[in-house]
């Protein structure tokens, strides 16, 4: 017998590589996930699933971008609406003069973030009586509606006018120049037209050049300065400015505006070249610091103190707010006299609840669909707030909890799980037994203790660590989720670690390294995947949960739990907002069930013993 | 068995003395205390306030007293204004004329007084709440039970027929429905629509009816879920093969000798349902204005009832560590294959 | 032929068992594998024969490196491979290969099959990422398996399909030696001749040396050329097929040839067998002298309590007094 020796035994014939390299063209393998794909694919239920929460994560995820009204601006409602098809007029308040489709050039939001589409008049008033006649006037001349809030000043001025009465009215697109995006750059998130209605002429600050004050708007920042009990505030006291680097042109002047007690404040502008948002403005007076980007105000003893120094942005026009002023002027209503007209249209952030890139989103909102945004189309709750997008941005908050505490108990459990599993023995028995005795325990109770007795550390924790609630929250969440994660990785990884493939590759010369991560991470991954998708509704609906209770998400913040709450308390006998239970309900129970379906769905799918099968 | 019992009643003690020493040094970590933030005392009240909650002790006097078992309540010092208007202390080892326990604290089953409640102790609230909980989540327990495992057996007996893929469909809703989702639906239709049951309340069977069903629907759309497995995996084996083989009646092969076996992972189901059906307590209690054990919990909690709070959640350990160890006992009985000694 | 192959000299892998104390140490110690001694030459295939738990499995792991062992010194072409690092076992790797005893097992349910037959040449960077999947077709067409299923999973293929996947994986380096564990005993037996044929005609081949572990003594007479039987971690006698199936002389191998069936029903019926009295004795707690003398059916032959106090040592044959005396009484 002939034993072929060395390696020539093992080389390929010609005649059969050329067979084989033929044969080899002729199929194409698939992969374990491509094949797990195809067979989601295959089940409709699941698949319907998938493509129901990528719509709905997608749509949560653009919501800034996204024409929907703000989630969180107050209307002066006091019931809430019941839902506006698109083809109906919008029924507002107050109501728009020109009848509109489902989709409204403004919005009904007139006192908190979001849209803003409005001129904001205050008016000093002695009483009601004089506000409801102030506010009649406007409304003449205006031609429309408006809505008023009256406040009491902090002193009262020489004439006895104690209050002051903001009226918001409503601007239409025939009133204002469009946001033009590119020629006059502005963020569509702090978009002002402002309008002082008694400044007097500008005042060039000594050695600077004076500014050209154009006919038309302008880009302007503005920054308020403020006496807090009607001092006559002295603007030879302001000795330096600075305005960083950002900014190329940067032209100052000092403007005085007519001094309310109280009220009355000096407005220090500065034009520049091009908008940009927050620029660090630094005012000192008599040598101190006063304000920066984040105004700082430092009391100074021998002169008038400073209080307030608000920085603001927009575009001068002229328009219905000296119209306003002009009649107000010519005729003056008893009781009431005009302050100050500011238009203001844009988008407002929310406070709290946008990021850097949510900013870009809301900008491009405005160059997409400029003021357009949608009606009431799920109606609105007892405070105005529209309800659709507060669905879409309460989805956002349940979807990130769900989400990031889902993920950080995947992180502990597996790796608590797969050390577990990897050290066998009487480590492990140890660890499962901890385990164990965790699992026994009713965590819900000991977690709300938990989140109450952190509360009251908030501040400290804020302010000293950066960990607000949310935080906090996911990591409380996270911490208790991970306990199934961790018996299912450890069951895993302790029936793989005494496999036949395991010692077969390690046979071949594999390296620990690459028999953890080619051949038992695989294994475990499929399983963990499945887990996860069975996570994120288990903590969204403990996120759900806890908000109900008033132990997770906090106003003004929107998530699902606190729309859950605003559904059960709107149940009364006297009238049913059913709107307040069945939409939030159906967003929540459709998203819930479509996740539970897909983890079932993932769960064969990934399963290749199944392939072929289904 | 009583290796097991032993061993299971010492984690037990660990996981309680952990519970309890964790939420009290947390608690009494607090800065201020539960009676800062309303409007400031008068300094005698303040002493007398804080002696009568013993907050003038030291922490680790505080602990030991509240965790017992002795009482060391035995000098209570109380506080009073002398000639000059200064704060003297005066003792009296029985103030109140009451008699002093030599035995107190957690380990006595004494849960201290509550901040809040002033009149009453913790272990009052809890024996008027607890029975209003426990009536609710039986109630609840029965309901899921019933409906769960008849709605298994039925989706099991002919998988894949519309009756099964409508009542899994049904499970997968209940399970991903939170309830008071549902308990909200629920009032709606069965309170405002169709005027058939109180809004809120407790007291008559009418009272009842709701918060059970929307408290147990989940737990009946796992047990479903479990029932439906295990009976499909008991009746395909081949003893159930043979009893129809021998011509008894499906009925009787079904109810007698399927249903113990496939009701096995109900029964392990049963330990984490009881802690569920605790939890979800929280939220119906508070739908329906229940004044159980739940709602108490949840005042405490954003009050800062913190003995009260600590109080449910230890009694709440207690109940769910000893439900779990019953039912890992009774799984044993009716499973032989399955032995305590081996995990 | 100076070297053999493979030459296995006392080779000791005892395990721990149970722990006293935290960091105690082992309450005792299981003696898998007792003092295995043997030698394989090039094309040769050595049988390893015994019972279950004997020992075989243990002494194959430690062979080829996935248990260390306890003492004792396994050398491949003359080279000591038993306490090599990974890295110094690479080369090794490649000559020694492997083949396990359940395809179902063997074989990771979440790999193709072109990357369980690639991993190696992956590993041991053989070929090219193109050539791979030639290479793996090429080592399937080998196995007697279509070259086309190579994006197949494992659970698509039968057991005996998988076996020959387990033994293209175990051809894919090029080996000379290729250790088999059970490799057919999880297998149908129409499909055990097979893969025994298989293995067969790989060995004309490509010049193969096996060392084949196998508790059926059909497929061992079938396949090997000397047979080395194992009995409670250790080697009891060692022979050519023939003289051993034909001529058995240790008293273990006796009652084990005498349980094979013999094909012919008049033989069957008068065929005398030899039944062991007992179980096989914990490996936990040896017993002392021969480890089979409490079994042993011809212990009497023997005088005194030699059997069950000194222990025999494997001379070239058998490791037993009675043989020991006999050739020494013929000696003199």
């Amino acid at each position: 017998m002939a034993i072929p020796q060395g390696d020539s035994r093992w080389a390929l014939s010609p005649e059969d590589l050329k067979r084989l390299s033929k044969e080899a063209k002729n199929f194409k393998g698939e992969s374990l996930w491509s094949d797990a794909w195809r067979r989601l694919r295959r089940n409709r239920t699941a698949f319907l699933a998938l493509v129901f929460l990528a719509a709905f994560g997608g749509i949560s995820l653009i919501a800034p971008f996204l024409p929907l009204p703000s989630p969180i601006a107050l209307s002066l409602r006091d019931e809430a609406a019941p839902p506006q098809w698109m083809w109906e007029e919008p029924e507002s308040l107050p109501k728009p003069p020109a009848a509109g489709t489902g989709m409204t050039a403004w919005t009904a939001n007139l006192w908190n973030d979001g849209w803003r589409h409005r001129t904001m008049l205050s008016v000093a008033v002695r009483d009601e009586a004089a506000a409801e006649s102030a506010r009649a006037r406007i409304e003449e001349v205006a031609g429309r509606k408006s809505a008023i809030e009256l406040r009491g000043a902090e002193a009262v001025s020489e004439d006895g006018l104690s209050k002051v009465a903001y009226v918001s009215v409503p601007l239409l697109r025939t009133d204002t120049p469009d946001v033009i995006p590119g020629e006059t750059d502005i963020r569509g998130n702090v978009t002002a037209w402002r309008y002082d209605a008694a400044i007097p002429e500008a005042s060039p600050i000594p050695g600077e050049p004076p500014l050209e004050v154009e006919p038309d708007w302008r880009v302007v920042h503005s920054l308020e300065l403020k006496a807090p009990d009607g001092t006559p505030f002295d603007p030879a006291q302001i000795s330096t400015w600075s305005i960083d680097q950002r900014t190329r042109k940067v032209e100052l002047f000092l403007a005085r505006q007519d001094p309310v007690p109280g009220i009355g404040s000096w407005i220090v502008r500065y034009q520049l070249d091009r908008a940009i948002s927050g620029p660090v403005v630094t005012v000192r007076v008599n040598g101190q610091l006063l304000a920066g980007s984040k105004p700082i105000v430092e009391s100074n003893p021998q002169d008038a103190q400073i209080v307030d120094a608000r920085l603001f942005e927009g575009i001068e026009h002229d328009d219905i707010g000296r119209q306003l002023a002009r009649s107000f002027e010519a005729d003056p209503v008893p009781g009431a006299r005009f302050l100050e007209a500011r238009h203001e249209s844009g988008y407002w952030p929310f406070k709290g609840l946008v990021g850097r890139f949510d900013d870009l989103l809301l900008h491009a909102r405005v160059h997409v669909f400029g003021l357009w945004q949608t009606g009431n189309w799920m109606g609105t709750d007892s405070q105005g707030r529209d309800l659709m997008s507060r669905i879409v941005w309460g989805s956002r908050t349940s979807i990130i909890v769900g989400l990031i505490a889902s993920l950080c108990s995947l992180l502990i459990g597996v790796l608590y799980g797969a050390f577990s599993g990897l050290m066998g023995g009487r480590i492990d028995n140890l660890m499962m037994r901890i385990v164990d005795v965790l699992y026994s325990i009713p965590f819900i109770f000991v977690v709300i203790f938990l989140i109450t007795v952190v509360n009251e550390y908030r501040t400290e924790l804020e302010d000293n660590f950066g960990i607000d609630r949310e935080k906090i929250f996911f990591l409380v969440i996270g911490a208790i989720y991970w306990l199934t994660m961790a018996r299912v990785v450890r069951g895993q990884v302790l029936s793989l670690k005494n496999t036949e493939f395991v010692e077969a590759a390690r046979v071949i010369g594999a390296s620990t390294t690459r028999i953890l991560l080619a051949h038992i991470v695989p294994n475990v991954l499929s399983i963990v995947i499945v887990y996860l998708t069975l996570t994120i509704p288990a903590v969204m609906l403990f996120e759900a949960f806890l908000s109900f209770l008033g132990l997770g998400i906090e106003p003004p913040k929107v998530s699902w739990g606190l729309l859950a709450v605003d559904g059960t308390s709107a149940i009364n006998p006297l009238k049913i907002y059913w709107w307040l239970v069945v939409f939030p309900s159906l967003a929540m129970g459709t998203t819930l069930l479509a996740l539970n379906v897909l983890g079932d769905g993932l769960r064969d799918a990934l399963d290749p013993k199944l392939r072929g099968k289904s | 068995m009583l290796r097991f019992l032993l061993r299971r009643f010492l984690w037990f003690g660990i996981t309680i003395m952990t519970v309890m020493t964790v939420s009290f040094f947390l608690m009494h970590s607090v800065k201020g205390g539960p009676f800062d933030g309303e409007r400031k005392l008068d300094p005698v009240i303040e002493a007398n306030i804080k002696a009568r909650y013993h907050l003038d002790w030291p922490l680790w006097r505080q602990y030991l007293h509240y965790v017992g078992p002795f009482n060391l309540d035995d000098n209570r010092a109380l506080f009073a204004e002398d000639s000059d208007g200064d704060l003297q202390p005066w003792r009296s080892s029985n103030p109140a004329g009451q008699e002093v326990k030599a035995f107190g604290g957690v380990f006595a089953g004494d849960f201290g007084p509550s901040f809040r409640y002033k009149d009453f102790t913790v272990n009052e609230i809890l024996a008027e709440s607890l029975p209003i909980s426990m009536l609710l989540g039986t109630l609840s327990m029965m309901f899921a039970l019933a409906l769960g495992i008849s709605a298994g057996i039925a989706s099991a007996l002919r998988p894949g027929s519309g009756i099964d893929l409508s009542l899994r469909l049904a499970a997968t809703a209940g399970i991903a429905l939170p309830n008071f989702v549902i308990a909200s639906f629920l009032i709606i239709l069965f309170v405002f629509m169709i005027p058939l049951l109180p809004v809120a309340g407790w007291g008559t069977i009418q009272h009842m009816l709701l918060p059970g069903f929307c408290l147990g629907l989940v737990f009946a759309a796992y047990i479903a879920r479990l029932t439906r497995t295990g009976m499909l995996e008991t009746l395909s084996a081949d003893y159930i093969r043979t009893a129809h083989a021998k011509g008894l009646s499906p009925r009787t092969v079904v109810l007698r000798h399927a249903l113990k076996g496939g009701l096995l992972p109900v029964v392990s189901y049963l330990g984490p349902a009881t802690a569920g059906i605790l939890t979800g307590s929280l939220v119906i209690e508070k739908i329906f204005f229940i004044p159980g054990t739940g709602s108490h919990f949840i005042n405490a909690a954003t009050n800062r009832d913190y003995t009260l709070a600590m109080g449910v959640t230890i009694l709440f350990t207690v109940l769910v560590y000893t439900l779990n160890t019953l039912v890992d006992m009774a799984y044993t009985l009716l499973d032989p294959r399955i032995s305590l000694e081996d995990e | 032929m100076s070297t053999p192959m493979l030459e296995v000299t006392d080779l000791h892998k005892h395990f721990p068992i149970g722990t006293k104390g935290l960091l105690g140490k082992p309450a005792r110690w299981l003696h898998a594998v007792d003092g295995v001694s043997f030698s394989l030459e090039r094309g040769e295939t050595l049988g390893l024969v015994g019972e279950s738990g004997c020992g075989k499995s243990t002494t194959a792991r430690a062979i080829i490196g996935l248990y260390p062992p306890t003492s004792g010194s396994v050398k491949f072409e003359g080279q000591e491979i038993s306490h090599l690092t990974r890295s110094e076992r690479a080369p090794f790797r490649r000559r020694i290969q492997m083949i396990f005893q359940d395809p179902y097992a063997s074989l990771d349910p979440r790999q193709t099959v072109a990357s369980i037959l690639a991993e190696p040449l992956k590993i041991h960077r053989l070929a090219k990422p193109r050539e791979r999947k030639l290479r793996a077709m090429q080592l399937l067409d080998a196995v007697g398996l279509n070259p086309r299923h190579i994006h197949r999973f494992p659970h698509e293929f039968s057991g005996g399909q998988r076996q020959r996947i387990g033994v293209a994986r175990a051809l894919s380096l090029e080996p000379d030696l290729i250790i088999c564990d059970e490799p057919v005993s999880a297998l149908d037996v129409s499909i055990q001749a097979q893969v025994v044929n298989l293995l067969e005609e790989l060995q004309e081949r490509f010049g193969l040396s096996y060392l084949f572990i196998a508790h059926d003594l059909a497929v061992v007479r079938h396949i090997c050329d000397r047979v080395a039987v194992m009995y409670l971690g250790k080697v009891v006698e060692i022979a050519e097929r023939d003289e051993l199936f034909g001529n058995p002389q240790h008293p273990y191998t006796k009652a084990l040839m005498s349980a094979v069936p013999h094909p012919d029903p008049r033989v069957e019926r008068t065929r005398e067998r030899i039944v062991l009295e007992g179980d096989v004795p914990s490996p936990l707690d040896p017993p002392s002298g021969c480890r089979f003398h409490p079994r042993c059916i011809e212990r009497h032959k023997v005088a005194g309590d030699l059997c069950s106090t000194v222990e025999p040592q494997l001379d070239t044959r058998s490791a037993c007094h009675l043989t020991a005396t006999a050739t020494a009484a013929a000696s003199i």
